[in-house]
């Protein structure tokens, strides 16, 4: 991918001599536009400040780039990625220099941490006071070095629209991920010729289109071919890649049930007869044991965090690996791979569907499900009606209101958890969520940028109530520029997930988990949205559709049971096969 | 095609953060890099991210005739598949062209020292006999002091170093290791 990136710029700069034909001179904000007009952008999320202020002047000449003023600089990047995940385009954010770009570090971190495609430009102060402690001054470039793919300094004005393709093309190349982009204000006020490249940068390769070899298909076909308890396991990678249906072909061709982490939920169908669960810390029980007895995993665009393998020597330990991804540097990194497929998941997944022989693993899948009503039987037995509204019911409540058509961007703790394991997924890429580096208050401004990128979706924000309020001051934006979402806060009063651990590993010693918050109803009217309120179980299915129905932004406060807890759990450092189960007296 | 055997499934991962003890050996790292501003910030960034045990690091010139590559030669100690991970952490820097891994013993490499020894007219002939011995040669003398010059392995001038002790040195520059490979192939 870095090689890609190169020959653009190599070549760029040979196509276009300082002054050739149809150049005109312009200044270095309008040629910023007009790049990211060539690079398809539609829309950008951003703060105006100091030293970005000659591109905001530039930008009311460019109609077509839509800029939304977020509230803080942090709501831009989530906004942006939000957008990103939506739609798999690149997410556009702006910030001035100093402490606009220092606000945008967690969200291109979370970006990063992710995989999602996003360009932040930032300003910068002019270039004589670089390095002089000027006023907002950061040096950018330093600190978000190791959670970027790649930064650039511009120095000169003729570099802008080289650097601004580039950027773009390494940001959706190989494994996306967020570039930096800092532009000192001198440049950005001088001329230079502008001369717009002859094809639209953003009809672009945008990764090796090349297929994995031969003897690695046969390989794994082979491996496949042997295998009598096989898995696959899916992550972001599918999604990124749009692999849905190649997934879908290998799992059905070769019978083999399908597990799928946290970012790869919603790549394939929840309804579908191979489809199992998420693994992991909070995976449910007949998913973790499956892996722990599967002798074949095949991993799709995953790259087996630790929430996922928990303690990694107890991890599938009688498994061989079948792993794709992208990224070489993810091969062995966590276990070593039988066969390594360094591929994009979609080109590997058709080759491998191609390679192998139609199979039958209905009694290992058959062994699986009778694990599963095992479970289910005995948490029935123990689950008792609440009057508090129950977070299993808000989700299928949601699904049944939006026919699963919604986009769930969830936020950071136990709500994410529930979600990820009692809503439906059946909708291609409809679950966000800040998986890898678990940002609060990702979801509300996330969820701008989804529903921007998908203005015909329902989309809900599912959040608790301390993530909500880490970026509670987006609703200002929703209100200036009339997006419409539905937030369903899971308010139990407490920093829920850090509270369930205080309660399992630190005696129920409940060090600063408690929290209160506003009168959400009374917040959203301040802000011209609409608010309910719900305490009771039997009130949550009305109060969902009554969201549906009503226009605009909706906020429900939903207060759950204050220390509902998340299960099974994993304990941090233990085997996945080895959990904390729900039991009769626990919730007593 | 050869079947796969069981063992082949449960190797334990001998990664770089859970590798046995002693599996640690020094590789050199040969990383071409594109002479663009913050380009050596990054493949250090790495480097200091990944907690690689580094012993030497050298920047210079790189390539034929093409000024635009810088050459950093990196002296890491760490295990095979901790080294094969790093270098595919640095590939993945888009400044970087090319990272060459070389285990010690495929590779040549040379450090130069500039060593300033105490010197008397009494002592300054067995200084030079001394330093001649491992191809050192002088590149000034005061009446007090002698200059050494010596290119040589990082052993060779730790021993002349040590030899030299014994007449007091005023001061020791070392240019850190550089390093090629050996045979007629093209690093690798």
């Amino acid at each position: 991918m870095a090689i890609a990136a190169k020959v653009i710029r190599q070549t760029g700069r040979l196509a276009r001599p300082e002054q050739a034909d149809g150049a005109r001179e312009m200044a270095g904000s309008a040629i910023l536009c007009e790049s990211l007009l060539r690079e398809g952008v539609e829309v950008m999320y951003g703060y105006p400040g100091g030293a970005i202020m000659p591109f905001y002047d530039a930008l009311t000449s460019y109609p077509a780039l839509h800029h939304i003023l977020v509230r803080h600089e942090q709501a831009a990047a989530h906004a942006a990625d939000g957008y990103a995940r939506a739609t798999g385009k690149v997410g556009v954010c702006v910030a001035t220099s100093g402490p606009g770009a220092t606000n945008l570090v967690t969200g291109l971190a979370t970006a990063f941490m992710d995989s999602v495609p996003l360009v932040a430009i930032t300003g910068q102060v002019a270039r004589p006071f670089i390095g002089r402690d000027a006023f907002q001054e950061t040096d950018v470039i330093g600190v978000t070095q190791p959670i970027t793919k790649h930064n650039f300094l511009i120095r000169s004005t003729d570099e802008i629209a080289d650097v601004v393709h580039e950027a773009f093309q390494v940001a959706r190349s190989g494994r996306p991920g967020p570039v930096l982009i800092d532009i000192p204000k001198d440049v950005q006020l001088a001329k230079a010729f502008y001369c717009p490249p002859a094809a639209s940068a953003s009809q672009q390769q945008t990764g090796d289109d090349t297929a994995p070899s031969p003897y690695l298909m046969t390989r794994a076909a082979q491996l496949i071919a042997q295998a009598q308890r096989p898995l696959i396991m899916t992550g972001h990678g599918v999604i990124l890649s749009n692999a849905y249906e190649e997934l879908r072909a290998f799992a059905e061709k070769t019978s083999i049930p399908v597990i799928a982490t946290l970012l790869g939920l919603s790549a394939f169908p929840d309804t579908h007869p191979l489809h199992l669960g998420m693994p992991g810390m909070h995976g449910p029980a007949h998913v973790n044991r499956a892996i722990g007895d599967a002798d074949l995993i095949i991993g799709v665009g995953l790259r087996f965090d630790d929430r996922v393998t928990g303690k990694v020597s107890e991890f599938a330990p009688h498994a061989r690996l079948i792993h794709i991804d992208i990224d070489p540097s993810e091969m062995h990194k966590v276990k070593v791979a039988t066969v390594p497929i360094v591929s994009d998941a979609k080109i590997a997944l058709a080759a491998l569907t191609e390679a192998v022989q139609p199979a039958d693993h209905s009694a290992w899948l058959n062994e699986i499900r009778g694990w599963q009503r095992e479970n289910e039987r005995r948490q029935r037995s123990i689950r008792r009606e609440k009057e508090r509204p129950d977070p299993a019911s808000i989700l299928s409540a949601i699904r049944a209101a939006t026919d699963g058509e919604a986009i769930i961007v969830s936020d950071v703790g136990q709500h994410q958890m529930w979600t990820a394991r009692f809503y439906q997924w059946t909708r291609p890429n409809s679950h966000l969520t800040s998986g890898g580096l678990g940002t609060m208050g990702f979801a509300l401004p996330a969820a701008i940028g989804a529903s921007m990128g998908k203005p015909g979706a329902p989309v809900w924000v599912v959040a608790g109530d301390g993530g909500f309020q880490m970026n509670v001051q987006e609703l200002a934006t929703l209100q200036q520029e009339g997006i419409a979402l539905k937030v369903a806060i899971m308010n139990n009063g407490y920093l829920g997930m850090v509270r369930q651990w205080q309660q399992f590993f630190h005696q129920r010693n409940y060090s600063e988990t408690p929290i209160t918050g506003p009168d959400y109803v009374k917040l959203a009217a301040a802000y011209g949205l609409t608010g309910m309120c719900i305490t009771r179980g039997d009130e949550v299915e009305a109060a969902v559709k009554r969201a549906m129905e009503t226009e605009g932004t909706v906020i429900i406060d939903f207060v759950i049971e204050a220390e509902a807890n998340v299960y099974p759990m994993v304990a941090p450092g233990s085997g996945i096969t080895s959990m904390i189960e729900e039991t009769a007296e626990e919730d007593a | 095609m050869t079947e796969i055997t069981n063992q082949q499934a449960s190797i334990d991962r001998p990664g770089h953060s859970d590798a046995p003890q002693g599996a640690e050996r020094v590789y050199a790292l040969i990383i071409l890099v594109e002479d663009r501003p913050g380009a050596v910030d990054r493949v250090v960034g790495v480097l200091r991210r990944r907690r690689a045990n580094m012993q030497t690091l050298t920047l210079g010139r790189g390539g034929l005739s093409d000024s635009s590559i810088v050459r950093i030669s990196v002296f890491v100690s760490d295990s095979e598949v901790g080294i094969d991970h790093l270098v595919e952490q640095l590939r993945k820097i888009v400044d970087v062209q090319r990272v060459v891994n070389l285990p010690y013993q495929q590779s040549v490499s040379r450090e130069l020292a500039l060593i300033k020894v105490s010197s008397t007219a009494e002592n300054v002939n067995a200084i030079i006999d001394l330093g001649t011995l491992f191809g050192a040669r002088v590149l000034e003398i005061t009446p007090e002091t002698i200059t050494l010059e010596v290119t040589n392995s990082e052993e060779s001038i730790e021993k002349l170093v040590v030899l030299l002790q014994s007449y007091g040195i005023r001061d020791v520059a070392r240019s850190g290791s550089v390093a090629i490979a050996r045979g007629a192939d093209e690093n690798d």
